[in-house]
């Protein structure tokens, strides 16, 4: 299948806010790594000012993150930087200089959030703890995001993605029954504690239209993870019964609803390819019956083992091993558009590459687009996956070079003019 | 306090996939209405069940998923009960739902009927695919929705030859969903407020969970390039050691996030010498923060892990994660979710909240808030509903209906 991008139809950099539903919204942005940066990605897409703080002495580290398609030339050459900071504004502060935090409290002043990821002493370290920003911008909505929250006794502790992933739960609720964990292969929580924090921001702002007043947003990373597995957790709570047994983690299988047949099944390709394997899961009688006719197998359909979904579940092996005989060596694809033709659940596990390239639905509402940048030049970037009928999200530019708005800030916004943006640059408070 | 979205009020027809959105919303204070059929949400049907006796008002899913909602049963598939969502519509602020596409413009109930007469209104569509495109009515499970997002790729085993990737976690691609479903709702809201008109969110799970996948997406977008999943750790384009080793008492660690300073690291050094398994930990090369950098396939890293690995074999699981944060490694447990009961940390940030299940003479302990916001009210005000809990209540105090409407209505099996 050709790819089919779509071209994106405003230049590159413009800043075209008037349509957006979060325009007038000005976030200062000390996040780095992934957590932070994902909130203020999608806030960025739907219009608010996202202005990065950053420091050239300690780069944010996805400014070096892989890949780098023109070749690893820091600090604007990472596609990963780029893809997570799109949309947002850079200049350089360095905060250790009076004159530079004194920049950092002029923009505060200006700004109606203001948003960090740092371990949880940081910032009253600086003196910008919730009273002092206050004290700089009344009605401020303060938005913290670390590991374990910034109050109780292991406030000071601190988290990467996968460490919150591991105490959470996340990490020991994949894998197959009896081997270690399979985990998350990639830090999911960091996406979901910046689309945590989206969500509160968000829900802090409607509080401040209706009543003037901002507020201290306090995320621990964990919580968040914590909350995505409430089921289990209440399976603890009024059963009092604990997730590890010799059936968790259940693999591809059911967890709840028990349903099979439910899992993975190889078709052809190596093993070792995620394309190589189709997930079927059947959760009614009826997507069974199809699934027999569709594999011409109506000798299952009749069978006693799996007249019921109790005795499908009861006979799981044997549904899995019959289904299994029967994709193997046949192309997933092909069953897959076979079997969704009769109403079977089921799907591909499919990489990335074939969802940006050759996934006719992503294709279809033009998920990818094209986008530019100064030094990755013309590249593809996905879309925000809820679409305002209105006012939709926009992809303005791409993330921006290091301290790329130094200028355009400190003039336009806060009115240094020629001379003392110079002074402030000779005097090293521009990190 | 009150709640941040205190006075915003919710119709949330919504199936289990998106029930975690009007969670959401609803503990964050906006007055929700749950719309279910007469027998039931299927919601109510998903285990684990109290005391493993499945029931209606027995699940724990729909407890979780829709607490602080009130429900309404209604069958919105015959005429008049389609009328009574219609009346209903016109006196909230928001519309949540995930059917099928097609399905409510059927009933005479999707977005363009609902905003005729109410421009105000924010209607938000989450569904697997979208509204529009090929596949947008095929048929999907979270599992399968996680296998066609990319989630599920990323995830599974390299030491495990010919095993399958692992679709990680139930109810994630429901959880991903619902996190841009209730994004774009509040978006919508706050531009309301500006503008004076709503609008409708068509919302994608397909394409929520594609983009969080990390650096899959961009790898994808730059390279064309598949990452390969690894036991316990991420996806990547070339291999990378191992995080998780096994302390004493058989749980493993995440150690992923070695410290960066070196007089952290150096603790650590002196910790595990203590118990005479410090190894060639002091190796020159080790003083350099990127060099212990896991993640990168480095031959160094690698060194340092096998030496790390027998040091935690040689102490307990909770001894060997406080004692790593101590100095400043940010190590972790693989928990299972209901360990983290045992932590008296989050006990004192006040995360877990009892809730209130009168109709079982019992108080049972829930996560609490994914954000604490303190200077408005989360909460969790009230338990989820039983079927039809609130559905005289809220068609007498909403609609006027009277009690001999009330009757005939549920005589027709309309509501119930």
């Amino acid at each position: 299948m050709p790819d089919q991008a779509v071209p994106y139809q405003e230049g590159p950099g413009q800043q075209v806010t008037s349509d957006l539903p979060l325009a007038g919204v000005r976030v200062v942005d000390l996040t780095w790594i992934v957590a932070g940066p994902t909130c203020t990605r999608l806030m960025a897409d739907f219009g608010a000012e996202v202005i990065r703080i950053e420091n050239q002495q300690t780069l944010d580290s996805v400014r070096f993150g892989r890949p780098h398609p023109g070749g690893f030339d820091p600090p604007d050459s990472s596609g990963f930087f780029s893809w997570l900071n799109r949309n947002k504004r850079s200049i350089t502060l360095n905060v250790r200089h009076p004159d530079g935090m004194a920049v950092l409290k002029k923009l505060i002043a200006l700004s109606d959030v203001v948003i960090e990821n740092y371990s949880s002493y940081v910032m009253e370290r600086w003196g910008l703890g919730y009273d002092e920003l206050r004290a700089l911008r009344e009605d401020v909505i303060y938005v913290s995001l670390s590991g374990f929250g910034h109050s109780g006794r292991d406030r000071h502790y601190s988290t990467w993605g996968p460490t919150a992933q591991a105490l959470s739960g996340l990490t020991a609720m994949s894998g197959l029954p009896g081997q270690p964990s399979a985990g998350w292969g990639y830090s999911y929580m960091d996406h979901t504690a910046g689309y945590s924090a989206m969500i509160a921001t968000l829900a802090a702002l409607r509080h401040r239209q209706t009543t003037g007043e901002g507020q201290q947003i306090d995320l621990s990373q964990v919580e968040a993870g914590a909350v995505l597995c409430g089921p289990a957790i209440l399976d603890k709570t009024v059963n009092d019964r604990g997730y590890r047994s010799p059936h968790n983690p259940p693999g591809n299988r059911a967890a709840w609803p028990k349903v099979a047949p439910h899992n993975s099944y190889l078709c052809d390709g190596d093993p070792a390819d995620a394309g190589s394997w189709l997930m079927i899961t059947c959760e009614s009688h009826d997507q069974w019956a199809a699934l027999c006719a569709t594999a011409g197998r109506d000798e299952w359909a009749v069978d006693d083992r799996f007249a019921t979904m109790p005795t499908r579940l009861r006979n799981q092996d044997a549904v899995d091993e019959l289904i299994g005989e029967w994709t193997r060596g046949q192309s997933a694809t092909a069953l897959m558009e076979r079997l969704q033709a009769a109403g079977v659940p089921a799907g591909v596990v499919q990489d990335l590459p074939s969802i940006v390239y050759h996934d006719p639905q992503i294709q279809s509402r033009e998920f990818i687009v094209t986008n530019s940048h100064e030094v990755l030049g013309e590249h593809l970037t996905d879309g925000t996956p809820a679409k305002l009928s209105r006012t939709p999200a926009q992809r303005r530019a791409a993330g921006p070079r290091l301290g790329a708005d130094n200028e355009a800030i400190l003039g336009d916004l806060l009115g240094y003019d020629d001379d003392a943006r110079m002074q402030l640059l000779i005097d090293g408070a521009l990190g | 306090m009150s709640g941040p979205l205190d006075g915003i009020r919710v119709l949330d027809l919504c199936d289990p996939k998106g029930q975690y959105m009007g969670r959401l919303l609803a503990s964050h204070g906006a007055d929700v209405i749950k719309v279910e059929p007469l027998a039931g949400d299927p919601g109510r049907r998903i285990g684990p069940f109290v005391d493993d006796v499945a029931g209606v008002n027995r699940s724990l899913f729909w407890w979780y998923y829709n607490a602080d909602k009130r429900s309404v049963a209604i069958d919105l598939c015959q005429p008049d009960g389609a009328a009574l969502i219609r009346r209903l519509a016109a006196n909230v602020d928001v519309v949540l739902e995930s059917f099928a596409p097609g399905t409510l413009a059927e009933l005479g109930l999707d977005y363009a009927k609902l905003s005729a007469d109410h421009p105000e209104l924010v209607m938000t569509s989450l569904t697997p695919f979208g509204q529009d495109g090929p596949r947008a009515n095929w048929a999907w499970s979270d599992a399968v929705g996680l296998a066609l997002a990319g989630p599920m790729s990323l995830c599974g085993y390299d030491d495990l030859p010919g095993t399958p990737p692992i679709r990680p976690t139930e109810h994630q691609a429901f959880h991903i969903g619902s996190h841009f479903g209730a994004a774009g709702t509040l978006v919508a809201l706050l531009e309301r407020a500006e503008s004076g008109r709503g609008q409708y969110v068509d919302a994608s799970i397909h394409e929520a969970c594609a983009t969080t996948t990390e650096a899959g997406m961009p790898y994808a977008l730059f390279e064309r390039q598949p990452l390969r999943r690894q036991t316990g750790r991420h996806a990547a384009a070339r291999p990378t050691e191992p995080w998780n080793y096994p302390a004493s008492d058989g749980r493993a660690i995440n150690i992923f996030g070695m410290p960066r300073g070196d007089a952290d690291f150096l603790q650590l050094v002196e910790w595990a010498e203590e118990s005479g398994l410090g190894g060639e930990l002091r190796d020159p090369e080790l003083r350099d923060g990127r060099k212990r950098q896991l993640g990168l396939g480095q031959d160094s890293a690698e060194r340092m892990l096998h030496d790390l690995a027998a040091f935690i074999a040689s102490k307990p699981s909770q001894e060997i994660y406080r004692g790593g944060q101590e100095r400043g490694a940010a190590w972790g447990t693989l928990n299972t979710p209901d360990e983290l009961l045992d932590d008296p940390h989050f006990h004192e940030r006040g995360f877990w909240v009892d809730v209130d299940h009168d109709e079982l003479g019992r108080t049972i302990m829930y996560p609490g808030a994914p954000a604490k916001l303190l200077g408005s009210e989360w909460a969790i005000r009230r338990r989820a509903p039983l079927l039809g809990e609130h559905t005289d209540t809220i068609l007498r105090d909403e609609l006027g209906l009277s009690r001999d409407e009330l009757t005939a209505l549920a005589g027709a099996e309309i509501i119930a």
